[in-house]
């Protein structure tokens, strides 16, 4: 009887002690809409949210971060100088972050210190790798400043038109266009040529996006539209000049770049006129502006690889308020309105045993990482691989929601053209037709939802 | 029997004890007053008095430099010198704190990018290029701001004489330090409270309709923050670069040899903000807040940071660009000292934002 009782006790005790534990605060199938980076996710909404380490790095891998973090924000010189020398001789800014401003969006002007938009350029037709076609005496991109003594290619001029349209409850909106002129060309451009202007991404999450496996995007791609939910997406297979091989694009507004070490030697070359191992020609190779000097690569590889690291293991911030019932609201009406069908919320990335940080991750980038149409409104008719003169990739919007903290006021799109949520959700086309309608054709607490929702990423 | 039921109860209501959440923090300034007391008082007593006194100084330096190139002898780049010294003392200080508009608008790298870029500037100033204001404004920031002036009125190695600096060399410290002024005027006006769409109403509204603080958090946040970052800059890169390269050419003030002093000033800046003081006038501070809760805390703070700013003292004087060849222990224990500040802002003072302030 007594060991009955014993007995007794201890089931007690044990029930009440399965009955403590956390169950309700991790749902079983793992899924915590707050946790848009996985594991690495940060909890900060402050202006430095898109510049904080992934939180499960350790060892010497923070100090290769901590050092990237320092190039990234050092200004670079012009050849020769005792540290970050090799700027230029053409470039568009002296640092990454004058134009990734603390770590985030840039600001939609060209040639001034705190600009971020810059001009790919290049003739009609494609390359020997179905790429764009460079200009001779320019290349794919224009470099707007020069070191002292040498010219710049040329100046890019921004101007706007501005439209006035209603919401079918007769808000109105506004919407500017913007037009792209150069001036100051340094030699003439003989015949016609395509333009097409980039902003300054967010650097956070890209290691995250960068282990996604190449199958599961390759599975969210419906180029006929078999589905028949009026919503394509296609993969954009690039050139990858550092692997010389044929690659899944995913990086760029345009998934036109396939690594962030080719990202990040791209940007050093072309941004910056600073040669890598990886990129070691100058910009300004055969033209005049050339340096002449032997000194390539100007960067060493242990720092490409730390500004590459550093790219790699930007945490993605957590999302704010997701119980908040007109935020759940907001998600129920962005899923009505098929937003989710290329914004996907949510993928997993791949095993990867030898960076454990990225590995099997489930991760709300909000992204399918896939190019769309998105219509003649935002096209700029300058195909790059796959990508049409009307394609984009699908934007991450993940952080969305803090551009205005991180980077006030904060721009969106390619261009930075619209300087809202709003604006931007309205500048969609083509294949989000459907989901644009059906936003303007919300009441405004509805509309406002959604707009609450995406201030929640 | 009655004894054992007892017993039983006894059991389970411990057991149910100690299940419940203890990891939950309690609360208790629930009302926050105090929250919203520092907020009131960190542009009062820190920001505002900070960016004025930076705007004065940088006066002063433009009017000395203006009367040495009046007057060109040795006894005017002296004070001129000291001037930019000065000026440099509260704008290092004010980087314990570096965020709204300094960060925005690029004031930071505006007024205080490094390196110069010698190379260009050494061209510049042996063209025929104008040098006035509105020419000098749109070059790169690498040939403007503290640096550049240093770079004019020290030299490298810090020994020019007056008769060394040439007439475009005056024509462009003339300018330099007028748009060096100009960008301290507008970072003073963009916090002053009587300026429209100034930062100090984003402070004082924080989580009450504040755009850049949604939350009163988020401003905490970015204090403690901004607090870690500049601990790191001077630890682990401005002392650190030319350390390990053991090369003084790295140091960032090597022309004027003021570079202990910038890094002290840097650390005093956190003191600064974390007691929402500024020569000697103080009011509601983050200190209090911690103190009110967590009284160790706040001294364990207090004391790092003190035990930082009085490390430099172990260099006794020596400028910077010699002691990473001679003193390499004494700096390892200066970062050191910083690096456990660090460690203590970003563990426990972070920590302490997330449990206790709610809303």
């Amino acid at each position: 009887m007594r060991q009955l009782k014993v007995i007794g006790v201890l089931i007690i005790l044990v029930l009440i002690l399965v009955k403590c534990q956390k169950s309700k605060v991790f749902p079983e199938d793992q899924y915590d809409d707050r946790l848009s980076g996985g594991d690495e996710t940060v909890f900060s909404a402050t202006s430095q949210a898109f510049g904080n380490m992934f939180p499960g790095l350790k060892g010497y891998d923070t100090h290769v971060h901590e050092l990237g973090d320092l190039v990234f924000n050092q200004s670079f010189v012009t050849a020769p100088a005792p540290i970050h020398s090799g700027l230029g001789a053409i470039f568009n800014n002296t640092s990454c972050t004058n134009c990734h401003h603390n770590d985030g969006i840039g600001l939609p002007t060209a040639g001034e210190l705190q600009s971020s938009l810059l001009m790919r350029i290049s003739l009609p037709g494609n390359d020997a790798h179905g790429g764009p076609v460079p200009v001779p005496g320019y290349g794919l991109q224009l470099q707007d400043k020069a070191v002292f003594g040498k010219v710049p290619e040329c100046k890019v001029n921004i101007a706007y038109a501005y439209n006035t349209y209603s919401f079918a409850d007769g808000e109105t909106y506004e919407l500017r266009t913007p037009t792209y002129t150069l001036t100051n060309l340094y030699t003439p451009i003989a015949g016609a040529y395509l333009l097409s202007p980039r902003l300054a991404p967010p650097m956070f999450g890209l290691g995250l996006l960068e282990a996604v496996p190449e199958s599961e995007i390759v599975a969210l791609a419906d180029p006929d539209d078999v589905n028949g939910d009026g919503i394509k997406g296609k993969v954009n297979y690039v050139w990858d000049a550092v692997t010389n091989s044929r690659q899944m694009g995913r990086f760029g507004w345009k998934a036109n770049t396939a690594s962030i070490l080719t990202q990040v030697a791209s940007a050093f070359n072309q941004d910056m006129g600073i040669t890598t191992s990886v990129l070691p020609v100058e910009n300004s190779f055969g033209q005049p502006q050339y340096d002449g000097l032997k000194d390539d690569p100007e960067l060493p590889d242990s720092l490409l690889n730390a500004v590459k690291f550093y790219a790699q293991t930007l945490a993605v911030p957590a999302r704010r308020n997701t119980t908040d019932a007109t935020i759940k609201r907001g998600l129920q009406l962005f899923i009505l309105a098929k937003c989710v069908n290329c914004h996907k919320q949510t993928l997993t990335t791949g095993i990867n045993v030898a960076f454990p940080s990225v590995s099997n991750q489930i991760i709300h980038p909000y992204t399918d990482l896939l190019v769309h149409n998105m219509g003649p409104g935002l096209a700029d008719n300058r195909p790059d691989f796959l990508a049409g003169g009307q394609d984009w990739r699908t934007a991450a919007l993940w952080g969305v929601g803090l551009f205005e903290t991180v980077n006030n006021p904060g721009y969106y799109l390619h261009d930075g053209r619209a300087r809202t949520l709003t604006e931007a959700i309205m500048w969609h086309g083509g294949e989000a037709d459907q989901s644009k309608a059906y936003f303007s054709n919300l009441s405004k607490s509805d509309r406002d939802a959604i707009l609450n929702f995406l201030r929640s990423l | 029997m009655k004894t054992k039921i007892i017993t039983l109860f006894c059991i389970v209501a411990v057991t149910i004890a100690s299940c419940s959440k203890n990891n939950t923090p309690t609360k208790t300034n629930t009302d926050g007053t105090l929250e919203g007391q520092v907020l009131a008082d960190f542009p009062t007593n820190l920001a505002n008095p900070n960016y004025l006194d930076i705007e004065t100084k940088a006066g002063i330096m433009k009017d000395a430099a203006a009367l040495f190139i009046a007057t060109p002898n040795d006894a005017n780049l002296k004070a001129t010198q000291d001037a930019w010294k000065n000026t440099r003392g509260a704008w290092e200080s004010c980087e314990g704190y570096l965020f709204g508009p300094v960060e925005d608008f690029n004031y930071d790298p505006t007024m205080d990018d490094w390196p110069v870029n010698k190379t260009d500037l050494d061209s510049l100033l042996s063209s025929k290029n104008p040098l006035a204001v509105g020419d000098i404004d749109p070059l790169e920031t690498t040939l403007k701001g503290f640096h550049a002036i240093e770079y004019i009125i020290y030299g490298v190695g810090g020994t020019k004489k007056a008769a060394q600096i040439t007439d475009r060399q005056k024509t462009y410290l003339s300018s330099l330090t007028q748009s060096l002024y100009n960008t301290t005027k507008q970072l003073r006006d963009s916090w002053d409270p009587s300026q429209s769409g100034n930062f100090t109403v984003q402070v004082t509204t924080a989580g009450k309709g504040s755009t850049r603080f949604t939350t009163r958090k988020d401003f905490f946040k970015a204090l403690v923050g901004s607090m870690a970052d500049i601990c790191n800059e001077v630890a682990d890169e401005k002392m650190q670069t030319p350390l390990a390269a053991q090369d003084s050419t790295l140091d960032e003030s090597s022309f004027s040899h003021n570079s202990v002093t910038d890094f002290t000033n840097n650390i005093r800046g956190v003191l600064n903000a974390y007691l929402s003081s500024y020569n000697g006038t103080s009011g509601h501070s983050l200190s209090e807040l911690v103190k009110s809760k967590n009284i160790s805390l706040d001294a364990k703070i207090q004391t790092q940071i003190n035990a930082a700013v009085s490390s430099f003292g172990l260099l006794n004087g020596i400028t910077y660009e010699k002691a990473i060849y001679a003193n390499k222990d004494k700096v390892g224990q200066i970062q050191t000292a910083i690096r456990t500040l660090k460690a203590t802002i970003e563990g426990d003072l972070n920590d302490f934002v997330e449990a206790n302030i709610k809303d």
